[in-house]
């Protein structure tokens, strides 16, 4: 009895490998809209992991500067800085003089020429002294900086530049949801448009069969015997679909791993896509054939009457 | 074994294809059904494979009503009676081994007993030396007898033919006639719907004529005419 099912179901997995094949061009188009909609979808996911990585990196990073005043004297500089330090959640305050400032600005515009020669124009240290406070939680440098302005010192600080950061992290954020829910909604048209191709091209299987489904059943196929063949070639657009798709994914990484490596430091994309390759790999594989088993099963339930 | 109780079928649009037909056939009897077309022949026979239900009454195989089987069922109890029809239903793109053992496949039949019982039934139909042509190249009368070797793989309890001849030359018609006669020594039932008078006259058999969904006559060695 077991061997006796093996036997059906490799016999009706070869008919599907038959259609499959014989029908080669509309296979084609098949697979290459379902790739087209798992690779959207894969691609809006991986996205919106990297976005997602992106904020906690900066989220992580930040912290806030409070410029002091030129005039500000080294005593005061260390009793602002311990006064700060003081403040619940408050981390960890970093004092960054003027002179190191003007260090890491030379450092970081790389020794341009004009900027040297506009400084050396100045003849005098144009920047600020600081310091750089870190916080335990992001939600709390709002009440910090209240703290601040309403310090004793507050006469003493030339500005806080929180303001920018928070805007700057909105933005990141607003972002990624928006391409996020972009994504969502192409990836849902892209998945239904291929559902209803995968659909039809099964149809059509049947449809050119039609003659071969009554004589089936004049000599005693059974129904699972008929329908098993367009399951199993569900399955195979899916399979064939996620492997082009799976393929196309590096493509997507290495443009937005560039883009985003400014912002995320050692986690590039393409590190990360092939560092999970296989979960991938297997999770666009097991969507593409839960799309095209789907196509298959609305088709003949709707298509072929027994 | 088989018995149709007050068998009446509609088809939509009130086509009367079937009124109040009672019918008893015993086991490994051979029996023509006659009558103009649109009489009821086909529609007789598609009740008893099951391809169609009838709107009133029973249609009973060894005792038991045909509206009972389940649908999945079907495919099982089809496999009981063997058909053969004037449009031989052959599938072009398959030899005729394949389209034989075609049969035997949907059943989970082994390769090796695949291999062993197409060529033993082609022998029986005369077609051994055919087995790897394609139904294009064959001869009318050839194709029928693929046909038939394909509806006895099963070995059914019954054959259905319903018209086999209606395509065929007399030479072919009466080749495909002598190999039903020659299952039915064997001891299958045998249901030939045809209106063929000549082979009906030769066959002196019993004969149920059917006009306009009606049985008209029902003699036990009859002519067409009894």
């Amino acid at each position: 009895m077991l061997k006796e099912k093996f036997l059906k179901l490799g016999r009706t997995f070869k008919e599907g490998l038959n259609n499959f094949f014989h029908n080669f061009w509309l296979s084609f188009a098949t697979v290459s809209i379902l790739a087209l909609s798992l690779y959207v979808v894969s691609a809006t996911a991986l996205l919106g992991i990297t976005g997602n990585s992106i904020v906690n990196n900066i989220k992580n990073n930040i912290n806030i500067s409070i410029y002091l005043n030129p005039d500000v004297s080294e005593e005061d500089m260390t009793l602002i800085r311990q006064e700060v330090a003081s403040i619940p959640d408050v981390v960890s305050v970093e004092f960054i003089s003027n002179d190191q400032a003007l260090d890491n600005f030379i450092n970081n515009t790389g020794d341009d020429p004009v900027i040297l020669d506009a400084i050396d124009e100045i003849g005098d240290n144009p920047l600020f002294s600081s310091l750089v406070v870190t916080a335990n939680n992001t939600n709390k440098y709002d009440g910090i900086v209240s703290r601040v302005e309403n310090s004793s010192f507050t006469d003493k600080i030339n500005s806080i530049n929180y303001a920018r950061n928070k805007e700057d992290i909105e933005k990141i954020n607003v972002a990624v949801e928006d391409a996020g829910k972009a994504g969502m909604i192409l990836g849902g048209i892209f998945i239904l448009i291929s559902i209803l191709i995968t659909f039809n091209t099964i149809r059509l299987t049947m449809y050119s069969r039609k003659r071969e489904f009554e004589i089936m059943r004049l000599v005693g196929a059974s129904n699972m015997y008929i329908q098993m063949p367009m399951i199993f070639e569900g399955i195979l657009y899916g399979i064939f679909a996620s492997l082009v798709a799976v393929g196309l994914l590096p493509l997507t990484t290495k443009f937005v791993s560039s883009l985003a490596g400014r912002m995320i430091s050692q986690e590039s994309l393409h590190a990360f896509y092939f560092q999970y390759l296989w979960i991938i790999f297997a999770a666009v594989l097991a969507f593409g054939i839960l799309l095209g088993v789907i196509s298959s099963f609305i088709a003949i339930r709707r298509y072929l009457k027994i | 074994m088989i018995r149709y109780e007050n068998v009446g079928k509609i088809f939509p649009g009130d086509f009367v294809a079937l009124e109040d037909v009672s019918l008893v056939i015993e086991k490994g009897e051979f029996v023509s059904v006659i009558g103009p077309s649109g009489a009821g022949k086909s529609t007789l026979l598609k009740l008893l494979y099951a391809e169609e239900q009838p709107t009133s009454g029973q249609v009973l195989f060894d005792g038991r009503d045909l509206a009972t089987i389940k649908k999945r069922h079907l495919p099982y109890y089809r496999r009981n009676i063997g058909t053969v029809f004037q449009d031989f239903k052959l599938l072009s793109e398959k030899t005729v081994f394949k389209n034989v053992s075609y049969a035997l496949e949907v059943a989970g039949k082994t390769t090796q007993e695949i291999n062993e019982e197409v060529p033993e039934i082609l022998d029986i139909v005369g077609l051994a030396d055919k087995m790897e042509k394609y139904p294009n190249q064959l001869s009318g009368g050839e194709r029928q007898k693929v046909s038939l070797a394909r509806a006895l793989i099963h070995r059914p309890v019954i054959i259905v033919a319903d018209e086999p001849t209606g395509n065929l030359d007399p030479n072919s018609s009466w080749d495909i006639i002598k190999l039903l006669m020659k299952i039915n020594d064997l001891g299958t039932t045998v249901i030939l719907a045809t209106h063929d008078r000549e082979v009906v006259d030769k066959l002196n058999k019993r004969v149920v004529a059917l006009e306009k969904g009606k049985i008209v006559s029902d003699c036990k060695k009859g002519k067409y005419v009894c």
